[in-house]
């Protein structure tokens, strides 16, 4: 079998990120019982979810507007994924890495640029 | 030049026949026509310069056919003396009969078919005469009975036409099945199907034995015998000749130059071309001469008690096809061709001479409703008393003068008696037979005649005459003939109507007048009476004589001029008994139809028993029914309802098409639109594979 | 920019000149917008045909790019020529087909469908020219993407919207499976290369590879709609407007089985055995659901859908054998079989009544043979070529791949696949039967005979092509796909 243990850093790393995201989550709710005033009501206990009701008929209408936004959106976040390890390993991958990324940089304006030109981002 | 002659009959047939309606009906006979005499004028060439003594065989290559191992057939066209003779029989009688049924088919709707049948009929004769292996024969041999088929049932919407076409087809396919065993077992002895190796190798293959089904058989009569069978089916013989009688429900043109002069004729042709074989298998040859003189017996008892004259013409046929057989069965292969020869000549006349009456009687075939036509239809009388001349073998013995019956049939009866004398088993059974037939032909022949020609007019009492009569009166003829196409053969005559009709009734014709025929019939007829009256004077020597018959046939027959030799010594009273027995049919015709016509109704009464059965063709057709179509239907029945609907269609075809239809059912079913669905598909399916390579790993 | 980057370029110039081409005709369209359209496609096709003959040159021998990412040989030529030559088609054959569909009948087509088909051709020539995970799973992806769009082309029509989406979600799903059995190749032998998951399957053929193999060709057999991962296929067909129905029915497959060729032969050659079970039960599977399941249809569309799963299960028959001469079948099978379906397409693609809509329903082609007695002909053409009837030019590939079966030790697999081929053989004869013999039904489209010369021409030349003259082009064929098969057993 292959060697596991060279997944080991990935397992910390994996461990580190449940730590802080859970951090994250229960951090401020501490905080907040702890210093401010504790007064609920329905509204403020209900889930909240990007401006929508969590628990109603999943077929509700909504503006493809907010679709098209969050792909864009999603787009460019990965994006973002590949420049991380691309800026790190620029030393050894050299003028073929930076030609290649700025290509590919390239290649996803263009993609704005069409989304832009045909009325992708105005949001009236 | 061969090529031509055989060739030139396929390419008229198929430019009639393809052409049909868009050439029209004269363009299409005369290039039948027109291809025929070509071929004819061709042949007597060839024919006269082997009479003459100064042609060789040939074979002229045409192509090959199929290689396969040891087995090469080519399509090659052999021409010696046996082929000569029988190209210049086949397209004489075939251009004739395409001249005659100009006129004899002149109304008919379909003319260009019928004329592209006869000349691909003609082909397929002619490449069965040509062949120089037996496969090509069999090509020929089964063209020829195609085309028989297919002109028997020339008038389609006849049911009886249908009916009897259909009989042929079967009842050739029984003779068919002897041929094509005997070609293959030929094929296993021999290891080739060329007729000159064949032959050649036939001597040294006397006496070896093959093993079947653990009995020791001789090698040559098993093959000879199979050869045989197929000779026995096509040339109507004793046990598959049902077939013939109903074959006259064809035209009558068909009726002369298929099944009487030519096509009948190819089990005889076969049995001189294969010769050598059957002289290296006495027990045959026994078989052969038994066959032959009883078929010989049988037809011409039947034929004295037929009353519709193409079929009394039909049992001559059949009779004088036994002569030929038995001939040949005694060795004396030159009579039976020469038999075959003349036959043609005079049997094709009778036909068309029947067909020329038939069509002045409007179509009426029953010679009881016939009578006093000598003076209507004289030209047609003299041919078909020439004709009977012929076949009777009218002629006298010490003078050597005759006509052509009477040289070829008394060379048949007196080689079957010097055969006897040298030994041969069953020659002097077949003289007697043969001599006792002779006699029946005399009377039957005349019988013929004398019905049809002398005594009274008895017209009145046809059906076809008084339709033909009403239809005069009533001025529709033209309607109801042609729409009514069983009734095609009716539309040949016009019925000529002079003064009022009851002028006639008191004499037997009811007022109608016959017609002689049309001058394209007429011709024919003074043709064929010019061969059936010259044909054996001018050629016997060449056909039959021991020293010119040797040269003749060089080789081409198993020609035995020690025997030809010995039929010429025979005793004077052997020599005397076909003329006496030829004039005493014709007295006892002529007492029984001329002189005292209440005969024939005295004797019926006294031999009851025996004229019913003779009437009913010996019961054949009832015995076949009863042995073979009852058993055969029930057989059919059985394997259809229970082996074929029941078992093979159900879990074959049809059980097929069912669970295709089922598995198309089901797949639309699965095909649901939800992609639920669909994935579930895919997820089985890969854990199917899965599942399937883990257990295989 | 060193030397091996340069020459590794060169390799794909076709894609290179694709991908730029299509972005520069994106912002073409972006800035004009659908007024242009009819200019896009033609630049799209030049594009095309440019590539096209820009894989002339591939070096004979064949040779890596990227570090062995990718590899150009006669194989991917092969498979390229295909490809750009059905994509090209797609796109000429669009215009007429989108103008009806617009308001009025007379509007424009949009200018992203030869974009989208460019990219989906950039995508499947990356596909054929796969020699590593990566490469395999981006052109792949690529390609998908495109034909996701293109399926829901028409987006006011209900049927098209929802072939666009049951593909997507499927597609995703049989993505899904494809990874994961990349990852589990990956995992288990430690590179995505192909030469280097043969190696490691010679040295260890573990329990993990072989989920691996059974997963990426399950995710490969979705591509090429073999059964049982083939639902998509009638539904998405019969919904995709009819120009995309003839793209997906010819370039992807090509691509697809190409690329199946290519991960049988290079990545897991040394488990022919193993691999092989699984081809035959998709050949099998495909052949005999391919001619069962088409016999009830009604609709034309969904009809040829079948028949495409049919002939990939032929085309599988090819590389189930496992030999140089069953892949040069199976490519000779797919030459052939583009030529027949886009044959098939054009001529359905006639079928207009006289307001111009197209009919699809079988039904009332009835008495066509009548109204359009050529068409009806040229159908009868493709129908019989598609049976595998000789003497049209659709037999000589079924034989080629049942003669490569059959010496390959395959016979019952041959055998099945000629039974299943006789069954096909209904239903095409029964399309021939309903438009030539039957009578035309009271309520018959009144036919319109508004010919496009272009279109009669490509119909002609496909024609001429599966008739007896199409085997002029034996000789030719048996070398390209000879060649192609020797340079992935080489």
């Amino acid at each position: 079998m292959t060697d596991l243990s060279q997944y080991l850093p990935i397992l910390i790393f994996l461990g580190i990120a449940v730590g802080l995201s859970a951090l994250f989550v229960f951090l401020p709710m501490g905080v907040s019982r702890l210093t401010g005033t504790h007064n609920p009501d329905a509204a403020k206990l209900s889930e909240y979810e990007c401006g929508f009701p969590a628990f109603e008929d999943s077929r509700s209408q909504f503006d493809v507007r907010f679709y098209l936004v969050a792909i864009l959106f999603i787009i460019f976040d990965l994006e973002a994924a590949f420049l991380f390890p691309w800026a790190v390993s620029l030393q050894d991958i050299g003028w073929a890495g930076w030609t290649t990324m700025m290509v590919f940089l390239a290649e996803l304006a263009l993609g704005l640029v069409y989304a832009w030109k045909k009325g992708a981002l105005d949001w009236e | 030049m061969i090529k031509l002659i055989v060739f030139l009959p396929l390419l008229a047939a198929l430019v009639a026949g393809l052409g049909n309606r868009m050439i029209g009906n004269v363009v299409a006979k005369a290039i039948t026509t027109g291809a025929l005499l070509t071929s004819c004028a061709l042949s007597w060439p060839i024919f006269l310069a082997f009479v003459a003594g100064n042609a060789s065989p040939s074979v002229t290559p045409l192509f090959t056919w199929m290689q396969s191992g040891g087995l090469d057939i080519a399509w090659s066209l052999r021409v010696d003396t046996l082929t000569a003779v029988m190209l210049v029989v086949v397209t004489s009688v075939s251009s004739l009969v395409h001249i005659y049924s100009w006129g004899y088919m002149d109304e008919d709707p379909d003319q260009p078919r019928f004329f592209a049948y006869l000349s691909l009929f003609t082909f397929a004769m002619l490449m069965l005469v040509t062949a120089n292996n037996l496969v090509q024969m069999f090509f020929g041999w089964e063209g020829v009975g195609l085309a028989s088929y297919l002109l028997i049932g020339f008038w389609f919407k006849k049911p009886s036409a249908n009916a009897a076409a259909i009989k042929a087809f079967v009842v050739n396919r029984v003779g068919d099945l002897g041929f094509m065993l005997g070609i293959f077992g030929t094929f296993l002895v021999f290891g080739t199907v060329s007729i000159p190796d064949i032959l050649a190798a036939a001597p040294g293959m006397a006496g070896s034995a093959i093993t079947f089904l653990g009995m020791r058989l001789d090698t040559m009569t098993i093959l000879t015998l199979l050869l045989f069978v197929g000779a026995m089916g096509k040339s109507a013989q004793l046990g598959l000749h049902t077939w013939l009688p109903d074959a006259m429900e064809g035209p009558t043109p068909v009726s002369a130059l298929i099944h009487a002069a030519t096509m009948v004729t190819a089990g005889v042709f076969m049995v001189c071309r294969l010769s050598p074989m059957f002289e290296a298998a006495p027990v045959a040859q026994g078989f052969v001469i038994f066959i032959g003189a009883a078929t010989c017996l049988f037809a011409a008892t039947v034929a004295t008690t037929q009353t519709d004259i193409k079929r009394v013409i039909a049992y001559s046929t059949c009779s004088q096809l036994g002569y030929m057989f038995f001939a040949a069965g005694v060795g004396a292969y030159g009579a039976a061709m020469f038999h075959l020869f003349t036959h043609a000549f005079f049997k094709a006349l009778l036909f068309l001479g029947a067909g020329s009456v038939i069509h002045a009687m409007h179509h009426e075939q029953d010679m009881r409703y016939y009578g006093a036509l000598r003076k209507r239809i004289p030209l047609t009388f003299w041919a078909m008393v020439a004709g009977t001349l012929a076949i009777t073998g009218v002629g006298i013995p010490g003078l050597a003068v005759g006509f052509a019956g009477f040289w070829s049939k008394d060379a048949i009866l007196e080689s079957a008696w010097a055969a006897g004398s040298l030994g041969v088993e069953g020659g002097h059974l077949a003289f007697l037979v043969g001599a006792f037939a002779a006699l029946l032909t005399s009377f039957y022949s005349w019988r013929l005649i004398f019905l049809t020609f002398f005594g009274k007019a008895r017209w009145t009492q046809s059906e076809h005459i008084a339709h033909a009569l009403h239809d005069a009166h009533g001025d529709h003829h033209a309607d109801s003939d042609h729409d009514n196409p069983p009734s095609q053969e009716d539309a040949g005559h016009e019925p000529a109507q002079h003064g009022p009709a009851a002028a006639g009734l008191s004499d037997g014709t009811g007022g109608y007048h016959p017609h002689e025929s049309p001058w394209s019939m007429l011709v024919p007829l003074i043709v064929l009476s010019i061969g059936a009256v010259a044909a054996g004077q001018v050629f016997h020597h060449v056909f039959v004589d021991p020293e010119g018959g040797l040269a003749f046939w060089n080789g081409s027959i198993a020609f035995d001029a020690h025997l030809a030799h010995a039929s010429h010594e025979v005793p004077t009273w052997v020599m005397f008994t076909p003329f006496v027995v030829m004039l005493t049919g014709l007295w006892i015709a002529y007492n029984n139809y001329i002189r005292d016509p209440g005969a024939p109704a005295r004797f019926t009464a006294m031999f009851g028993p025996l004229y019913t059965f003779l009437l009913n063709k010996w019961y054949f057709d009832e015995l076949y029914n009863v042995i073979f179509v009852r058993p055969a239907f029930w057989f059919g029945r059985l394997f259809w309802q229970r082996g074929d609907v029941g078992i093979i269609d159900r879990f074959g075809p049809d059980g097929a098409a069912r669970a295709v239809q089922g598995g198309s059912v089901l797949t639309g079913r699965l095909q649901s639109g939800f992609l639920y669905t669909y994935a579930l598909v895919m997820l089985l399916g890969l854990a199917g594979l899965a599942t399937w390579a883990m257990v295989r790993f | 920019m060193n030397h091996d980057m340069s020459a590794s370029l060169l390799l794909v110039a076709p894609e290179l000149t694709l991908t730029l081409a299509g972005l520069a005709l994106l912002i073409w369209a972006a800035f004009f917008g659908d007024r242009h359209a009819t200019g896009i496609s033609i630049a799209a096709v030049a594009a095309l045909v440019g590539a096209g003959a820009l894989t002339s040159l591939a070096p004979a021998a064949g040779g890596n790019a990227f570090d062995g990412l990718a590899r150009v040989d006669a194989f991917s030529t092969f498979a390229h020529v295909l490809i750009y030559f059905a994509a090209a088609v797609a796109i000429i054959i669009a215009p007429r087909f989108f103008r009806a569909h617009t308001p009025g009948g007379h509007g424009l087509m949009r200018a992203e469908y030869p974009i989208l088909i460019v990219f989906a051709a950039v995508g499947m020539g990356m596909m054929v020219s796969a020699t590593d995970l990566m490469t395999l799973y981006v052109g792949l992806e690529m390609n998908s993407l495109a034909a996701y769009v293109l399926a829901s082309f028409i987006r006011t029509d209900t049927r098209s919207a929802e072939a666009g989406l049951k593909y997507f979600v499927l597609g995703a799903l049989a993505s899904g499976i494809l990874l994961y059995g990349m990852s589990l190749l990956y995992g288990f032998s430690g590179t995505t290369n192909f030469a280097g998951i043969a190696a490691a399957m010679g040295a260890d053929f573990s329990g993990g590879l072989v989920f691996g193999l059974v997963f990426v060709l399950a995710g490969l057999a979705f591509k090429i709609s073999a059964v049982p991962f083939h639902m998509w296929t009638p539904d998405v067909y019969e919904g995709a407007p009819t120009p995309v129905t003839a793209f997906f029915a010819s370039a992807p497959k090509v691509a697809a089985m190409a690329l199946t060729v290519r991960v049988c032969i290079e990545a897991f050659g040394p488990t022919t055995l193993d691999w092989q079970q699984i081809i035959i039960f998709l050949a099998l599977a495909s052949t005999i659901l391919g001619a069962v399941g088409a016999i009830g249809q009604r609709n034309i569309k969904r009809l040829l859908a079948y028949s495409s799963i049919n002939n990939v299960g032929f085309a599988l028959i090819g590389l189930a054998a496992g030999s140089e001469a069953g892949v040069a079948a199976t490519m000779s099978y797919m030459a052939v079989y583009v030529v027949m379906t886009l044959g098939s397409f054009l001529c359905i693609l006639q079928l207009r009544d006289a307001g111009g809509a197209y009919v699809e329903d079988i039904a009332r082609m009835a008495g066509l043979g009548k109204a359009r007695p050529w068409l009806v002909g040229a159908i009868a053409l493709f129908m019989f070529s598609l049976a595998g009837i000789p003497p049209l030019f659709g037999f000589w590939p079924k034989f080629l791949v049942f003669d490569a079966a059959v010496r390959a030790g395959l016979l019952p697999l041959a055998i099945i696949g000629a039974l299943s081929s006789v069954i096909s053989a209904f239903y095409y004869l029964k399309v021939i039967k309903t438009m030539a013999f039957d009578e035309a039904p009271a309520d018959a489209p009144q036919w319109t005979a508004e010919g496009n010369a272009v279109e009669t021409g490509l119909i002609g030349f496909t024609a001429t092509a599966i008739s007896p003259l199409g085997y002029l082009a034996i000789a030719p064929l048996a070398y390209l796909s000879g060649n192609a098969a020797l340079a992935l057993f080489r």
